[in-house]
């Protein structure tokens, strides 16, 4: 057997492996020849892909077969092959990578010496030849050292990889296997490093991964065959596949999850009895909303609806957990995954409903933060919290004019910047409208830095006409207003810019930490409208 | 009451000194001196060790011992000048002792209930959610709001509970070989956590420490197995710890959820989500504002790994009515909280602190101030305690002193009751069998006030909560009849009731008298009432009857009264194409009749029993309730900047000097003068005051120097800007001025000091100038 040169590993392991990740059979078979000890081994090996499309599932699972079972067989013949597999996203340091590295071989080989520290690459490398070089092994004898998200390895030194790569080339029966996302030309700074490509799947090859699985919940559908259901069900994930997965899903795990998240809402008409499963077309033009809105498909911290929470936890919540995906097991993260090109001009139906989409979501959200932040808040760090967004986005220049009760008696709001802005545009109309033109508005843009001193002055000038007449009769103590502010601070909902000096130091520079919206909710529920008191 | 804390002899002086004179060297035959200057020597000495433990322990310890020393009956300071007996002052102490504890044990026991809904929800969550989703992180968000103490009793309690609840739960359950063991507990704040590793070893470290067996020995947290070191922040010490623990569970608690950095939480959350196979871990979130609010700081992708449920907290509102009715108002509470103390305790509840460990502590200081500082807060001995031997003349004093014996007094002789004004004016035995006997008429008002009040709530007509009602029946009374001065006019209400909100409220009333309220410690008074238990069974009784002869013609017509509004209709008719409408009150039957005048009865009979007299018409209501705002303002509700604003604006008020004295005196003028003979500081501050946000050194040194200074010489330079006040000043005050030097080096001072108080600080936008920093 291992007279012959090259020989691939069996033909049972690849199939299996094949059938258990679909559409995944060029790479396992490469793989395979890359890592099989008695096919073409080579030193280092650089798989990578985006998310979610099976890299690390392939690559342990081939291992997992690879690797000779611990039956009673293998005493005749020594194993040839052992592996540890890295997940670096659990290191929290360089170092806790080394020593996680050191204790799986060790693990791995059933090393029996007590494992020293290891805080270096150098000496990770001396523990590593201990372990593998040293000793003496059977030919043909080789380790494979699988790290997992390497490039996401946290406080890791810029010799890492290099290092790592080099691990090799010291000892020569060391495979060490990258998987990353991206790799850049010059990631390893060494030549002919083999990579291997995880291509995102292709629409077919999404269909036919979620046909092999069952579809959820509502699963023999009722008036219908399995076989009807099965069919509808493809050709359902046909068509998620076209609506959304441009936009919104384009890995597997979020492609299922949307599937089964509009599943039920798709066959609500064959459980009605209004169609048949047959009738797809129908069925899609009657569903044909639910494919426009992505909202649906935000992924929300509350799976249980907030009303009702026990009633609903008690039995099993409605939908249906996006079953495990069958790639890639690592969390998925927007932050490593390249930018997605902008979605294509899509039909028209869709671009006309997705504005008011917007602004429904966008009014549920205010509506949904700003009473609840009234509601919460005492009254005095709710005004402060208003002072703070008007300290935020008026310029300082303009507070004379906002709040001065000097001239007139009362304040002008913000009536009185536009009257002059109209004043100047007499005489030269065309530049001031070009000029207004350019100009965005201040609420849409990020909030400034203001001095603490700045607010407080606000605070104390709009109280009086910001609170009804019981409310604003005591003056709050300094001691409350300090309160408030620490409760807004501790909230986030303000937050000091810049380091340094004491947290009341009224010369500090804080910001205001939320948005237009739910400052108009908190604004409309104490009956104050914070528009009047922007300047434009 | 200050006065006579100021000459007490026991006391230091300096304790009761509004201000404190530094002196470098202290008098050497002062022992207090040298004592305070080791203490704070040994401060100053590095502590070894962990410091922050060992500090907190230190400052446990010495808070004991504190306890320990005051607490043996040692009596607080006799009042009254010293005059005293220190029998009584050492009751009073007695008195405190026993009176806050019962309150403190009733509060506690209200905030433990308030949090039991949510911690039966949390807990059935976590249970439930344990089965269904392998691919989340269990997670639970509890909005507790922005009451950052109250969460510390609440995520305690969660700790208890899940911890113990638990383990007995779940053996029946499905996998019981996986859940045998109890969760571990561990309890994050932001401040604990500056980065993920320090979370993590926190982590760690409570989870392998904390909990049932958590007198192992930490060692095994960080050396397992082979003799591997696990580095402290390696979660893989964690899983061998949990399985040598036979568990797989840990609860890790966020307490201010919203308090930590986003990337902090973010790469946490994603952390723990990888090892969710090895690691169940289960989030519980404490959040103060919304769901929505915190899940926008969270990356999608993060939020895509949590299986969350939303939980409420009882609110703070709802809370303090619960601690309302049961600590202040019950009749537990010996002392009462006056009208307008509580109304202001409330009010800043509402607008400032919305916590009620808040209220809880002025209440206690309430408490404190009565039992330290008030002489005739003996007066509340009972069980036959108080006698007349402990009675001295000065407590006779001090009684005829206080307004409701005035008002007495004053309400007898226009009775006519000369001779009871007389003596009670000159017999001191007369007074102090008064005295003696005004412990029975407390609890009788008080009595006869929680009844009325617990029928009003009982009957759910007054649209208050308890505490306003409460407020209200101390301050103007109780009367619910319709008439002009009543406070609480519930007969409107009575009468809109049909037949069956008649029978209804009829039985509430009649159930809330034979219950009693153990909310408001008040038993059942079925028997002290019994001619309204009587009435109250005929009127439902006859009510009753009406309604079944009603319904027994059959005519469909339910049983109505002549106030209720289907009586009246208005009847549009058409007659020879005018239309005419015509009021239609003429269709009540004898039944109708009969229930009207149920009706009726029913609002005698409530108005002749719940009514109550004001808190302050009492006679000696003095002695057992507090209402005096300001000692509780100025505890916890200071206004140092305002304090500041105005001493250093009329100085005159705080010095007491010779020109001080001519400054103050209204001839001088209106406040906000000018004058030479102002501290420099002062000076500076009114000069301040005028200026801009800007403001030139050399201005305000010539300014300065134009009313300080001597005649002519200095007032050239300054009046330029308009110095016209300090010219005049100049012109008043005959040339006696300061010469350059010496008002330079107060100028110097002064501006120096103004900058440590906050006005001022050092511009750099330009050259010689300084910033205007406090605009209020």
């Amino acid at each position: 057997m291992t007279a012959s040169l090259f020989q691939l590993p069996d033909e049972l392991i690849i199939s299996a492996l094949a059938q258990a990740f679909p559409c995944r059979e060029a790479q396992i078979r490469a793989l395979a020849t890359l890592l099989c000890p008695t096919a073409a081994p080579c030193r280092n090996l650089v798989v990578y892909g985006t998310e979610a499309t099976g890299k690390t599932a392939v690559t342990s699972a081939l291992l997992a077969r690879l690797a000779p079972q611990d039956d009673g067989a293998d005493d005749l013949e020594p194993p040839s092959l052992r592996y540890a597999i890295v997940s670096s996203p659990e290191c929290i340091t360089a170092r806790h990578l080394y020593e996680t590295v050191v204790a799986k071989v060790a693990a791995a080989l059933e090393w029996s010496d007590a494992p020293s520290r290891c805080e270096s690459l150098s000496q990770l490398h001396v523990e590593l030849c201990k372990m593998l070089k040293y000793p003496s092994r059977p030919s043909g004898f080789r380790f494979v050292l699988v790290l997992d998200a390497i490039d996401r390895q946290r406080e890791a030194p810029h010799t890492l990889l290099p290092a790592l790569a080099r691990l090799s080339e010291i000892i020569p029966c060391l495979t060490t296997v990258f998987i990353v996302t991206v790799p850049s030309p010059n990631l390893l700074l060494t030549s002919s490093v083999p990579h291997l490509q995880f291509p995102t799947y292709t629409k077919p090859e999404f269909v036919a991964i979620l046909s092999a699985r069952s579809p959820p919940a509502p699963n023999p559908l009722p008036n219908s065959t399995p076989q009807e259901t099965t069919d509808l069900w493809a050709r359902f994930v046909g068509a998620v596949h076209d609506a959304l997965a441009r936009a919104a899903c384009r890995t597997l795990p979020a492609l299922s999850h949307s599937c089964a998240t509009l599943w039920p809402r798709f066959t609500a008409p064959v459980l009605a009895g209004t169609h048949s499963a047959k009738e797809f077309s129908k069925l899609l033009v009657a569903a044909r909303l639910l494919f426009h809105d992505d909202r649906l498909l935000d992924p929300g911290v509350l799976a249980v609806p907030p009303s009702q929470p026990i009633a609903k936890s008690a039995p099993a919540p409605a939908p249906a957990p996006a079953p495990a995906p069958s790639g890639d097991t690592k969390p998925p993260s927007a932050s490593a995954a390249p930018p997605p090109p902008p979605p294509p001009p899509s039909t028209p139906s869709r671009s006309s409903s997705t504005p008011a989409t917007a602004t429904a979501a966008s009014a549920l959200a205010t509506a949904g933060a700003g009473p609840a932040l009234a509601r919460l808040l005492p009254s005095t760090a709710r005004h402060l919290l208003l002072a703070a967004y008007l300290a935020s986005h008026n310029p300082a220049r303009h507070d004379l004019t906002l709040f001065s009760t000097h001239h007139h008696g009362r304040r002008r709001r913000r009536g009185g910047l536009s009257v002059s802005g109209g004043g100047g545009g007499r005489g030269g109309s065309r530049a001031a409208a070009a000029n207004k033109h350019k100009k965005i508005a201040r609420k849409l843009l990020g909030a400034h830095a203001f001095v603490l001193e700045r607010m407080l002055a606000i605070f104390e000038a709009v109280r009086g006409e910001w609170a009804d007449g019981k409310d604003g009769a005591e003056v709050p103590s300094d001691g409350d207003v300090g309160m408030a502010i620490a409760t807004l601070a501790s909230l986030r909902l303000l937050v000091r810019v810049g380091g340094g000096g004491d947290m009341m130091d009224s010369g500090g520079k804080w910001r205001v930490n939320v948005g237009w919206d739910v400052i108009r909710g908190l604004g409309r529920a104490v009956g104050v409208e914070v528009e009047e008191w922007l300047i434009e | 009451m200050a006065q006579s804390e100021l000459v007490d002899a026991p006391f230091e002086e300096d304790d009761h000194r509004v201000a404190f004179i530094f002196q470098a060297n202290p008098p050497s035959s002062h022992e207090k001196g040298a004592d305070g200057a080791t203490a704070r020597s040994a401060k100053r000495r590095k502590l070894a060790g962990s410091s922050s433990s060992t500090l907190k322990k230190h400052q446990q310890h010495g808070s004991e011992a504190a306890n320990a020393s005051v607490g043996v009956g040692v009596g607080f300071p006799p009042l009254f000048g010293g005059a005293e007996s220190p029998e009584a002052a050492s009751l009073r102490r007695e008195l405190f002792d026993e009176a806050w504890p019962v309150l403190e044990k009733r509060v506690q026991q209200v905030l433990r209930d308030a949090n039991r809904n949510t911690l039966d929800e949390v807990a059935g969550f976590l249970k439930s959610a344990a089965g269904i989703d392998a691919d989340k992180l269990t997670s639970a968000f509890i909005i507790t709001g922005p009451n950052i103490a109250a969460q510390d009793l609440l995520f305690e309690q969660l700790a208890d509970r899940l911890c113990a609840g638990d383990a007995d739960a779940d053996l029946p359950g499905g996998d019981g070989a996986d859940h045998a063991a109890p969760p571990r507990f561990v309890r994050l704040r932001a401040s604990d956590a500056p980065n993920l590793k320090a979370v993590l070893r926190k982590i760690i470290r409570d989870a392998s420490a904390a909990g049932p067996g958590g007198d192992e020995e930490d060692a095994g947290a960080v050396v397992v197995q082979g003799g591997r070191k696990y580095l402290d922040y390696d979660l893989e010490a964690l899983h061998v710890f949990l399985r040598q623990h036979q568990t797989r569970r840990v609860v890790v608690a966020f307490q201010d959820g919203e308090a930590f950095d986003s990337v902090l939480l973010t790469d946490l959350i994603s952390l723990l989500h990888s090892w969710r196979d090895r690691i169940r871990f289960e989030l519980l979130f404490g959040i103060a504002t919304s769901v929505e609010l915190f899940q926008a700081r969270l990356a999608k992708s993060t939020a895509r790994q949590l299986y969350g449920a939303q939980f409420d907290v009882v609110q703070a509102g709802s809370v303090l009515d619960g601690v309302v009715k049961t600590a202040v108002a019950s009749t537990h509470a010996a002392l009462r909280i006056g009208p307008s103390l509580l109304r202001t305790l409330v009010d800043r509840q509402r607008h400032h602190v919305a916590g009620v460990h808040a209220f809880v502590a002025s209440l206690k200081y309430a408490y404190m101030c009565h039992f330290y500082a008030d002489p005739l807060s003996l007066l509340l001995l009972g069980g036959g305690r108080l006698t007349r031997a402990l009675l001295q003349p000065e407590h006779l004093e001090a009684a005829r002193t206080l307004g409701s014996f005035q008002a007495e007094v004053e309400a007898a002789v226009e009775a006519r009751q000369l001779r009871h004004a007389r003596s009670l004016i000159e017999d001191d035995e007369y007074l102090a069998n008064q005295i003696l006997d005004h412990g029975a008429r407390r609890r009788e008002y008080l009595l006869r006030l929680l009844r009325s009040l617990h029928l009003i709530a009982a009957s759910g007509l007054a649209p208050l909560s308890f505490t306003e009602l409460y407020m209200l029946a101390l301050s103007d009374g109780l009367d619910v009849s319709q008439a002009e001065p009543a406070t609480l006019p519930l007969q409107d209400a009575i009468r809109r009731l049909g037949p069956d909100d008649f029978l209804a409220l009829a039985s509430r009333l009649l159930g809330a008298i034979s219950a009693g309220s153990p909310e408001l410690g008040l038993a059942g008074f079925a028997a002290d009432a019994d001619d309204l238990v009587a009435s109250l069974t005929d009127l439902r009784d006859e009510v009753d009857g009406l309604a079944a002869r009603a319904r027994a013609r059959g005519q469909g017509a339910a049983l109505k009264s002549r106030y209720s509004a289907q009586s009246r209709v208005l009847r549009t008719t058409v007659v020879a194409h005018k239309v005419q409408l015509s009021r239609d009150d003429a269709t009540l039957t004898d039944e109708d009749r009969a229930f009207t005048a149920a009706v009726d009865r029913l609002c005698d009979v409530l108005a002749r029993h719940l009514r109550c007299e004001p808190l302050a018409d009492l006679f000696l209501h003095e002695p057992w309730t507090f209402d005096a705002r300001a000692p509780c303002r100025d505890v916890f509700a200071p206004r140092p900047g305002t304090t500041f604003g105005r001493a250093l604006a009329r100085p005159h008020d705080y010095l007491a000097c010779a020109c001080c004295a001519a400054a103050a005196a209204p001839a001088a003028g209106p406040a906000g003068r000018l004058d030479p003979a102002l501290p420099t500081a002062a000076a500076l501050y009114h000069l301040y005051l005028e200026a801009g946000a800007l403001i030139n050194v050399a201005d305000l040194w010539s300014a300065y120097y134009a009313l300080v200074g001597g005649g002519g010489d200095g007032g050239g330079e300054g009046d330029g800007e308009g110095e016209e006040e300090s010219d005049a000043d100049d012109g008043a005050e005959s040339g006696a001025g300061l010469d350059e030097r010496t008002a330079l080096v107060q100028f110097y001072r002064g501006l120096a000091e103004l900058r440590m108080m906050g006005f001022v600080r050092p511009s750099r936008r330009k050259a010689d100038h300084i910033a205007k920093v406090k605009w209020l």
